[in-house]
């Protein structure tokens, strides 16, 4: 690979992404007003406050379901080799699905299973 | 794979079971019964402790991506001789009603983060020590977000979870351009592809720029004295001495065997970096009221010195961070310890709040004045000797003038540790902080400290044994 | 290797994710914001392993795993930086970063 270009490419993207930073201060009008802290800078004002209180249990599912669902992306690696990697990783599979239940009997217990 | 290569990795499966232990007895016990964990926990891990010093062959694991050696032991032996000190300290602190529901989420999460600094510790390529590093620091962030009541404690764990994920995109983004110029991320394959090019120097001044953050050093201090402050006591320790050691303990691993052939372009930052690093911690230290704070900010005035240790690149250098770390450790959870100590019973933080404490308190002034002593290097204690290879081996580089700011630095750092003393000895208060029963997890974890300022000081073959087995190593 | 795209575009276009990612981390004053930007820069360093592994070095696959473990993080890290800021803004009632802010030099 040729370091140089490289170099170059890495110097003109800094370029671009300081020199917006550097222009836009300079020649953006300054005006602060109240659309700027709007939730959505789409130009659609927002009724009411855009933190309603959700229930908390939206957010701890979310939360959950992000780390499991991510998690299981390990195990494709394990399916596509599976036949080749035998008993041995058949087992390691297995501890690592034994301390990923351990995590969700731990929600379970925790109760951010139940809906309340 | 033989099934008895896996004892190679006895210090991290021990953690292990020891983490789902707890998560187990937490998941099948009755709320109210999961205090009784405390006095377990603490012995076992006292146990594991012990274990590790058990002796063990070497060897590699997983293709290369797992090495163990006998410097690599010690240096996880010296960690696990840090958390076993915070687990005592933390004892009083955790049987609190208010931390009734979350003790056990204290310990699995510390020692996660003890098992990912090992196993970021002995990784032989990046990948693991990627893995280790998040699963040192994610934990990490819920570690100091602990108090859920406290405003400040919320503050301290989303600004450690965003400045360290920062700090990791910063990294992963120079170890993909290693990746790219080098093909490979096992260390022994990239060292041998190593060359001067500028892409090289600019993957390693990322690589820099990431582990400065971990260790904070001065550009990419500013998360360190906010985080220390607002964080739980015992956290606050965890932070400034283990994870800490745990990060220095890698990069200079790392600096010495993957990047040994730009060593001329990290030894002109490393030399900036001690300096600025130094004289910005010492000069802010004395401003502080606070004594978190105060020790937040002597920290990273610490890790400047640490730095001198680091331009030299050979055995001797590696001996005496190592020696340093070790007496580190020992000094300042002594000052952590009584100031969690105070903290806990009396919830004074404030310097002025020590004024007069000898009256009621003589023996935690005094373990607070030998420990300060230590941190500040003054001859008789442990800290001296630290202080005294750094210069040492800075100087057999001829680095002379380095050595000669820092000894500057030193002076200053003596005012103001001796500032909390003069506060204890000399000030008069009108209403001294009330005698202090401590219990006796506390009262062990100190005596250890104690023992541990005075003991590796003048018990020169601990500096012996761990340049036999850094010699071993071989850098 | 996909036709006719040489890696330099490939690695302009993370690299630029890269720095807007850290151009927005600088900037904005929104905590979510700022985790974005967080994963627009963990993405940049996907993109760029990846396109490593695919152009360069395509007889072995670290590149590819090495990024598969950085989304697993990611995931990781923005579970914990959420549940994080929730509790700010029950303590706070604002995600704001100038308003979480109390404590001072």
């Amino acid at each position: 690979m040729d370091g140089n270009m490289l170099v170059t490419m890495f110097l003109v993207a800094f370029v671009l992404v300081g020199g917006a930073l550097v222009f836009s201060h300079f020649i953006a009008p300054k005006s602060v007003n109240y659309q700027k802290f709007e939730p959505y800078e789409c130009g659609i004002p927002t009724k009411g406050v855009s933190w309603l209180q959700f229930n908390v249990g939206y957010y701890l599912f979310a939360i959950l379901f992000l780390v499991f669902d991510v998690e299981t992306v390990f195990i494709y690696p394990w399916a596509v080799v599976m036949k080749e990697v035998g008993l041995v990783g058949y087992i390691e599979i297995l501890i690592f699905f034994v301390i990923l239940v351990l995590g969700l009997l731990y929600a379970w217990k925790k109760k951010a299973l139940t809906w309340a | 794979m033989q099934l008895e290569n896996f004892l190679l990795m006895r210090h991290e499966l021990l953690l292990l079971l020891l983490a789902l232990l707890v998560l187990v007895f937490e998941i099948f016990t009755d709320d109210g019964k999961i205090h009784k964990i405390i006095p377990w926990i603490t012995g076992l891990f006292v146990l594991v402790t012990f274990a590790g010093f058990l002796p063990q062959t070497e060897g590699v694991l997983f293709g290369g991506m797992f090495r163990i050696t006998g410097m690599q032991i010690m240096m996880k032996n010296i960690l696990n001789v840090g958390v076993a000190i915070i687990l005592l300290q933390s004892a009083v602190w955790l049987k609190k009603p208010e931390n009734s529901g979350k003790i056990s989420e204290y310990y699995i999460l510390l020692l996660s983060t003890l098992i990912g600094m090992n196993f970021m510790i002995s990784s032989g390529d990046f990948l693991m020590f990627y893995l280790g590093l998040e699963l040192a620091t994610i934990p990490m962030a819920v570690l100091a977000a602990f108090d859920r009541y406290r405003n400040n404690s919320a503050e301290a764990g989303i600004k450690l979870i965003l400045s360290s994920a920062l700090s990791s995109g910063i990294l992963l983004f120079g170890l993909s351009m290693l990746y790219g110029m080098t093909g490979s991320i096992y260390f022994d394959a990239i060292n041998a592809n190593i060359n001067q090019s500028p892409l090289m120097a600019l993957s390693l001044i990322f690589f820099f720029a990431g582990m400065g953050f971990k260790i904070s050093l001065v550009p990419f201090h500013l998360w360190t004295a906010d985080v220390y402050e607002g964080a739980p006591v015992s956290v606050t320790s965890y932070l400034s001495v283990v994870s800490k050691g745990a990060a220095v303990f890698i990069f200079s691993i790392i600096l010495f065997t993957v990047f040994d052939k730009l060593s001329g372009y990290w030894i002109n930052m490393v030399y900036a970096l001690a300096i600025l690093t130094m004289t910005v911690g010492n000069l802010f230290a004395i401003r502080q009221k606070n004594m978190k704070r105060f020790l937040a900010f002597s920290s990273i005035a610490q890790a400047g010195f640490i730095l001198l240790g680091i331009l030299n690149a050979s055995e001797f250098g590696m001996t005496t961070i190592m020696y340093f770390v070790l007496v580190y450790i020992f000094s300042n959870l002594g000052a952590f310890g009584v100031v969690s100590a105070i903290s806990y019973f009396t919830g004074k933080e404030n310097m002025d709040d020590y004024d007069s404490l000898y009256k009621n308190n003589p023996k935690l002034s005094l373990l607070l004045t030998i420990s300060l002593f230590s941190l500040a290097g003054i001859p008789p204690f442990a800290g001296f000797f630290g202080k005294f290879f750094l210069f040492m081996s800075a100087a057999s580089q001829g680095y002379y003038w380095l050595v000669f700011i820092a000894v500057l630095n030193a002076t200053i750092s003596l005012y103001y540790y001796l500032l909390p003393v003069k506060a204890m000895f000399i000030n008069k208060s009108e209403t001294p902080l009330p005698v202090i029963k401590s219990d006796v997890y506390t009262r062990i974890a100190l005596i250890l400290c104690a023992v541990g300022i005075f003991g590796v000081g003048f018990y020169s073959p601990v500096y012996e044994w761990i340049y036999q087995l850094v010699l071993q190593f071989g850098i | 290797m996909i036709e006719g795209i040489p890696l330099h575009l490939i690695l302009v276009v993370a690299t630029v994710m890269f720095f807007t990612g850290i151009y927005g981390f600088l900037t904005r004053r929104n905590l979510i914001t700022i985790l974005m930007s967080i994963e627009l820069i963990l993405n940049s360093v996907n993109i760029n392993f990846v396109a490593f592994n695919r152009y360069l070095y395509p007889q072995h696959l670290q590149g590819q795993f090495f990024s598969i473990f950085i989304i697993a993080i990611a995931a990781c890290e923005a579970a914990v930086a959420i549940a994080i800021i929730i509790n700010i803004y029950r303590r706070f009632t604002t995600i704001n970063v100038e308003d979480v802010s109390e404590m001072k030099y």
